[in-house]
């Protein structure tokens, strides 16, 4: 009897799930099309940088030549800055600090948010409580100077130390301090959807079908609470290029990262003779973030089912 | 010897079957900051093999609450402080929660009043009943799948093996109903809980999922609890009827009984406030449709005696005193009020 059902329907086709339907309206949605868009080319630019670039980032011997501060020319499409460097080549490598500080930042914002606003939201009761509490005392805390100062003391503390010797020290503080900065809204975003799914009915189904504790969150919970964190996420990335640009503009950046913010505190001096120096980063840093705002705006609308049509 | 001689010749008129389940003195209180709500508060049904029980009452009378507690899921702060679940033998409120685990969804299963958030919208159809038998069943995924389709087959669904492709979203409510059921009888279970199954749907709709429910029962000879507050759904599904109020149980007896000669005042009341089809309540010559005067108490602190005596209208002093036990009136008939011989006790 089941062979006979089985039979004339050999190949159905895959009907769209809850992401498909989501990258459906999402196509529609022009904003958010530029901000993929715009976020794609930052990546490939990012990834492909040592194949465009045409100078080695920290190649200062336009200085040597007494060719820092010119303008674009076809030896230095974007012109040279008051150090010597290539504009081009600086603000190519600075993508890809951008994105390291972005995705690495929002990484560990989302797994803290995720669990301490999972856990509250599917716990409830005191440890909800508790938990809500200490997310709210990260959010009163101003982060910069926190930042600022924890910078500038770690580098004085490392000194003579191993620790000395992992590159990029500075940067990689910087990143973890805002990813322990910037999860309090995820948590509480986290812990609002748990807190949903955890009466809805499939998830009641779910008990009563004898799946574990550890299933329903995994398999049931977090999938369905994926669509509004993912948005959070796309504009936290913004948002943390945008904290650590401020911070190396104010001088407490990794000096020997190449970011678009040390180049602007390098070269802000020297706006009126070579505005090519800070513009060139200033539009990177703008065209980025707003790539990633947009983006974020665009998953709102594809994960709103409300403008499912 | 003569006794067990007659009943071995005439298993027919043999003592009754042990019962699949019994629920003895079942408690569950809700701890809540202003103090306990006794929600179900000593209660007291049996199901035997192949049939059906209906547990009818209105909202808050604990009837749902009683049935999750037979899978041991009520919600807090609703804790279960008292009473014995007997399925198949063994006290499912002595089970550890790994053993229940493995127990739901394989022998005792649900059937969900709303299928449109009953299943998981991120998972297709196949992908979500499949799960359940590579869980219990240890199926491999084209096992599950053909089994799944035999299900959805089963339950009247049209092309299953495309419906397997398809997410919740895709279907109707009544189709989506249908794969609830189906996702019910995956793994054969022996007794079956359904909690409002039709409440959501289309009347329409409703009477189609009734009559599959019924013919799957008679069918597949299962045992099934079926959780309503409507008398027409139960007339139509159940063997027997147990009637709950206020958290404590009423009547009890075969549906026959309850239709025909219900001994209760509660009974007795909610019967008569259905609409009939021979009454007229438009025009000049309608009655007005009875109805139970009052609302039902509090149970955060339930009055003492019996729970139903300010809206009973044959209700005495002793009643307002004295809290009726459940007696057996006739064979399978029990019912629990003073004015019908019950023992009371002052509570």
């Amino acid at each position: 009897m089941s062979d006979a059902i089985l039979a004339p329907t050999a190949a159905p086709p895959r009907a769209p799930g809850i992401w498909r339907q989501s990258w459906y309206r999402f196509r529609r949605n022009r904003a958010g099309m530029i901000g993929l868009c715009i976020v794609t080319l930052v990546v490939l630019l990012a990834i492909l940088a040592p194949f465009i670039a045409p100078y080695v980032p920290d190649d200062t011997s336009a200085m040597l030549r007494g060719a820092a501060r010119r303008p674009p020319s076809a030896l230095h499409w974007l012109g040279t800055d008051r150090n010597g460097y290539d504009v081009f080549t600086r603000t190519l490598y600075g993508a890809r600090t951008a994105l390291m500080v972005g995705l690495g930042a929002m990484l560990i914002a989302s797994v803290i948010g995720v669990l301490i606003g999972g856990i509250a939201g599917f716990s409830g009761g005191l440890v909800d409580e508790l938990l809500m509490r200490f997310a709210e005392f990260f959010m009163v805390i101003p982060v910069f100077v926190v930042i600022l100062a924890v910078v500038r003391l770690f580098g004085i503390v490392v000194v003579g130390t191993w620790m000395e010797d992992i590159p990029n020290l500075n940067m990689m503080t910087i990143i973890v301090l805002l990813g322990c900065f910037e999860w309090p809204p995820i948590a509480r975003m986290a812990r609002a959807e748990f807190l949903r799914l955890r009466g809805a009915e499939f998830v009641e189904a779910a008990h009563c079908i004898g799946s574990s504790r550890r299933d329903i969150l995994l398999r049931h919970i977090l999938p369905n609470a994926m669509p509004p964190l993912i948005v959070l996420v796309a504009l936290g990335i913004g948002g943390a290029i945008l904290a650590e640009t401020m911070v190396s503009f104010l001088g407490f950046g990794d000096p020997k990262a190449v970011s678009w913010g040390q180049s602007l505190f390098f070269n802000y001096e020297a706006l009126k003779v070579a505005p090519w120096a800070v513009l060139s980063p200033g539009a990177a840093l703008f065209v980025t973030v707003l790539g990633f705002n947009l983006l974020a705006d665009g998953l709102t609308d594809a994960f709103n089912p409300r403008l499912r049509q | 010897m003569l006794s067990t001689l007659a009943s071995a010749s005439s298993p027919v008129t043999a003592a009754p079957p042990a019962p699949l389940l019994e629920v003895r003195d079942l408690r569950v209180h809700f701890f809540v900051r202003e103090g306990v709500v006794r929600a179900v508060d000593g209660v007291d049904f049996r199901v035997n093999p192949g049939e059906t029980l209906g547990i009818v009452g209105e909202s808050g009378s604990g009837k749902t609450v009683s049935s999750m507690s037979i899978m041991r899921l009520v919600p807090p702060p609703a804790r279960n402080v008292g009473g014995q679940i007997l399925f198949e033998g063994e006290d499912l409120l002595a089970k550890t929660p790994d053993e229940m685990e493995a127990l739901r969804g394989r022998r005792i299963a649900m059937i969900f009043q709303n299928p449109a958030t009953s299943l998981n919208p991120i998972y297709s159809i196949g992908a979500q009943l499949g799960e359940i038998l590579r869980w219990h069943l240890k199926l491999s995924r084209a096992e599950a799948d053909a089994r799944v389709v035999e299900l959805l087959t089963l339950v009247g669904i049209s092309d299953p093996a495309t419906r397997l492709r398809q997410f919740p979203h895709e279907l109707s409510g009544g189709m989506k109903q249908r794969v609830g059921i189906a996702r019910a009888l995956l793994c054969n279970p022996s007794l079956v809980l359904a909690d409002e199954p039709t409440t959501a749907l289309d009347v329409t709709i409703q009477a189609q999922i009734l009559e599959l429910l019924a013919d799957l029962q008679a069918r597949l000879k299962m045992s099934m609890v079926l959780v309503t507050h409507d008398m027409g759904v139960v007339a139509r599904m159940a063997h027997r009827i147990t009637v709950m109020y206020a958290g404590r149980v009423c009547e009890s007896a075969d549906a026959a009984t309850i239709f025909n000669a219900p001994q209760h005042p509660y009974t007795r009341a909610l019967l008569e406030s259905m609409p009939r089809i021979d009454q007229s309540y438009t025009g000049t010559k309608r009655q007005p449709l009875p109805t139970i005067a009052g609302r039902p108490p509090n149970l955060l602190n339930p009055p003492p005696g019996c729970r139903f005596h300010d809206r009973c209208p044959e209700a005495s002093a002793e009643c307002r005193r004295l809290l009726p036990l459940e007696t057996t009136i006739a064979p399978g008939h029990s019912v629990s009020c003073l004015k019908r011989g019950s023992e009371g006790i002052a509570a």
